[in-house]
């Protein structure tokens, strides 16, 4: 009975275990040395942030700057852990999917001092805001998608390259030329908001969120109508299903030479060109398609986003940490942003930094096209409760694409949760 | 009297010994346990801070299709590795104890998936499952979907599971067949016993003590499985919500959606699970684990 007993304690110690999970973390914080710990989370820009501390450190010998690069997921997983026990690094990247949470619990600084907001686009501005208005960050860059093309399988479908008076019909179009002449496929729509269909809901005088952010407007006609149209796109030939992005991403479909178009951030096109080097010359981008009869406006519109850079409201440097923040926001340092040609400087005029960078690399893509996309940028979608409602509404759309619920079904039940998301948060 | 203060001096020393592991027990495991019971009964802030609201997260989960779903998947992801699993690993060890040439060698290879970060086994057999490009679909020239197929995805999943823990519980089986004294089986061959009988009679009653504890470790590994459902499905596969198991729904839960008392709740409700399953072996062992040498 004994032997048995102390199985028996064994086993409940096994199951104790599973809160292993939830007691994992770490802290990225710092002495008072001037040391400081600058926590990104993506690792093809951290040559670029190293310069700009570089650049920062040889005017102040006393300050020692340690680029950290993390994962996403683990970066907010430790993020999260260091607030909570106040030991963040220095200086850290804040996305505005997060912003409102930081900011709102009073853990970032306070950083209106020091932003002047003249100088940065307005999206920038506006996605480094908290709740409350004041700026909680630095602006860092502001992004826009672009359209991705294979010249060569347009060249051998006899298909004209997209241009930027493009249409979704054209665009359609062309996909089924395409296929037809080829066996490839056209446009590959991915399940993916930024990227994809939030881009079609504003082109058509949609909205997700009303402009104060506290309504869901998915069943609005409009909205409702882009969703459907983006989805539908799978049912064609020339669209790869969901199992198969699965299976590859729309990015290695499109570089091994299977399909035709896509649509990709900005951020990414510098690291494409890189890892791609045989294809230099073969691809290019061009602006979004618009919408050939939107129900307002008139149908160009372009989701753009932007980062932040932070530090804690109570940090251990929290001087020196400031001072480094005014100079990342600083033309200077945001000039050598540009110039590593990761991301567009959210500076206003520092535009040509970024696309300078891809015709210095030898880069054959025409990315000052993108630029002009800026004059009708509509900001990233966000409000207080976007933590709750974005996981959701992914996995409703998937739910959606899996066919586990009609379009409508499904359209009814992210309003709903988005909602219910905004109820619960007042 | 001189000999009872002795005695509470050994005691203190023994105390003082065991300090430093049941310190370390307490800080790491039974205070985190006793907190994730107190905080899935509370409402949490993001940064800390909670609200204490009764049953309103069990009610919440309880009401969920998600869970319902995540659960099913949990324990038909149970009921495919562990009896196939601890199956084959008996086999594997009785082979293993077999009279054949580079049996250490075997062995190591079959112990080896163990030593491998479960991240990198998660990836590679990624790419051997993926229907497009993967070795499996284009040598038997199939067309499945074996990470994307909502009726594939648990199978699959079930299958690296399998292949990962085998090499470990042939091991401690191995180890418990090699205990067995070779006079049981001498008297057997003397009394003509087929091998298939001296299995039978012989290696399965002496091994089942072992056979149990690999019985309940394989099944309350599989009833947290996790991270190879991470690696190998993960966000914005269609098939998620078909093999999410109730790990992973704690997680997305906790640390995407930030609702650390909804998450503590899973994982409390998964506790119960495993532990009534746990009771019930315990219950059921009696039948048929001899522990008489």
């Amino acid at each position: 009975m004994n032997k048995l007993w102390k199985r028996t304690l064994a086993a409940a110690m096994a199951g104790t275990m599973v809160f292993g999970l939830s007691a994992c973390g770490s802290s990225g914080g710092a002495e008072g040395d001037g040391n400081l710990v600058f926590m990104i989370w993506d690792s093809g820009q951290k040559s670029g942030m190293e310069a700009i501390a570089e650049a920062y450190m040889e005017e102040h010998p006393d300050v020692n700057i340690e680029v950290q690069a993390v994962g996403w997921d683990e970066y907010w997983t430790k993020l999260e852990a260091s607030a909570k026990s106040n030991s963040m690094p220095d200086i850290f990247w804040m996305h505005s999917n997060q912003m409102y949470t930081y900011a709102d619990a009073g853990i970032l600084a306070d950083c209106t001092d020091i932003v002047d907001e003249a100088n940065y686009s307005e999206i920038s501005v506006e996605n480094a805001k908290g709740s409350d208005g004041k700026i909680y960050g630095v602006p860092k860059d502001k992004d826009t998608i672009a359209l991705l093309y294979n010249k060569e399988i347009f060249d051998e479908a006899g298909v004209e390259y997209p241009t930027a008076e493009w249409t979704w019909d054209d665009m359609t179009e062309a996909s089924q030329k395409i296929y037809d002449a080829t066996g490839k496929y056209g446009y590959m729509a991915y399940s993916h908001d930024q990227i994809g269909y939030w881009d079609f809901v504003y082109q058509n005088g949609g909205q997700i969120l009303s402009d104060d952010g506290t309504k869901a407007m998915y069943t609005e006609p409009a909205t409702a109508d882009a969703i459907k149209y983006y989805i539908g796109l799978q049912q064609n030939d020339w669209c790869p299903t969901q199992e198969d992005f699965a299976n590859g991403g729309a990015s290695e479909l499109f570089f091994s030479g299977q399909g035709a178009m896509y649509y990709a951030g900005n951020w990414d096109l510098a690291n494409l060109c890189a890892t791609y080097p045989d294809m230099n010359g073969k691809w290019d981008v061009t602006v979004l398609p618009k919408c050939p009869d939107p129900a307002e406006g008139d149908g160009r519109a372009v989701i753009s986003n932007s980062v932040s850079y932070a530090t804690a409201a109570e940090g251990k440097n929290h001087d020196a940490a400031m001072e480094f923040l005014e100079f990342l926001g600083s033309e200077e340092g945001q000039r050598i942003q540009g110039e590593s040609g990761v991301a567009i400087p959210a500076y206003n005029g520092l535009e040509d930094t970024w696309v300078q960078t891809f015709a210095d690399q030898g880069y054959e893509v025409n990315v000052g096209s993108l630029i002009d996309q800026f004059d009708y940028s509509v900001k990233y979608v966000n409000n207080a409760s976007r933590r709750v409602w974005e996981p959701e509404v992914e996995q409703t759309v998937l739910d959606i694409y899996a066919g586990n619920l009609t379009v409508d079904e499904g359209i009814q039940q992210m309003q709903d949760q988005v909602t219910e998301a905004i109820a619960e948060q007042q | 009297m001189k000999k009872t203060k002795k005695l509470g001096q050994d005691n203190l020393w023994g105390y003082l010994l065991i300090a430093p592991t049941v310190i370390g027990l307490f800080i790491l495991n039974v205070y985190p346990f006793v907190d994730t019971i107190i905080l899935s009964f509370c409402k949490s802030g993001v940064f800390g801070g909670r609200e204490f609201v009764g049953l309103e997260n069990y009610a919440e989960i309880f009401g969920s299709q998600e869970f319902w779903q995540a659960l099913w998947n949990t324990v038909y992801f149970c009921i495919l590795t562990v009896p196939v699993g601890v199956f084959l690993a008996l086999i594997v060890a009785i082979l293993l104890n077999a009279k054949i040439r580079g049996k250490v060698v075997f062995r190591a290879i079959f112990f080896l998936p163990m030593v491998v970060a479960p991240a990198a086994v998660a990836m590679v057999w990624k790419w051997i499952f993926n229907s497009e490009y993967g070795i499996i679909n284009t040598v038997f020239h199939l067309d499945a979907g074996w990470i994307t197929d909502p009726n594939l995805v648990i199978p699959t999943v079930a299958i690296v599971a399998i292949w990962s823990a085998i090499g470990y519980d042939a091991v401690l089986l191995l180890s418990g067949i090699q205990n067995i004294s070779k006079t049981y089986y001498e008297a057997a061959s003397l009394d003509g016993c087929t091998k298939l009988q001296q299995f039978r009679y012989i290696t399965l009653p002496m091994v089942s003590p072992t056979l149990f504890v690999v019985l309940i470790m394989r099944l309350m590994a599989s009833l947290k499985v996790y991270d190879l459902i991470y690696m190998m499905v993960g966000e914005g596969n269609p098939a998620l919500s078909k093999s999410q198991s109730l790990i992973y729904l704690f997680y997305r839960e906790s640390f995407i959606k930030g609702d650390k008392g909804m998450g503590s709740a899973i994982v409390i409700a998964t506790v119960v699970l495993i532990g009534i399953i746990t009771a019930i072996q315990f219950v059921g062992q009696k039948k048929w684990v001899n522990y008489e040498v």
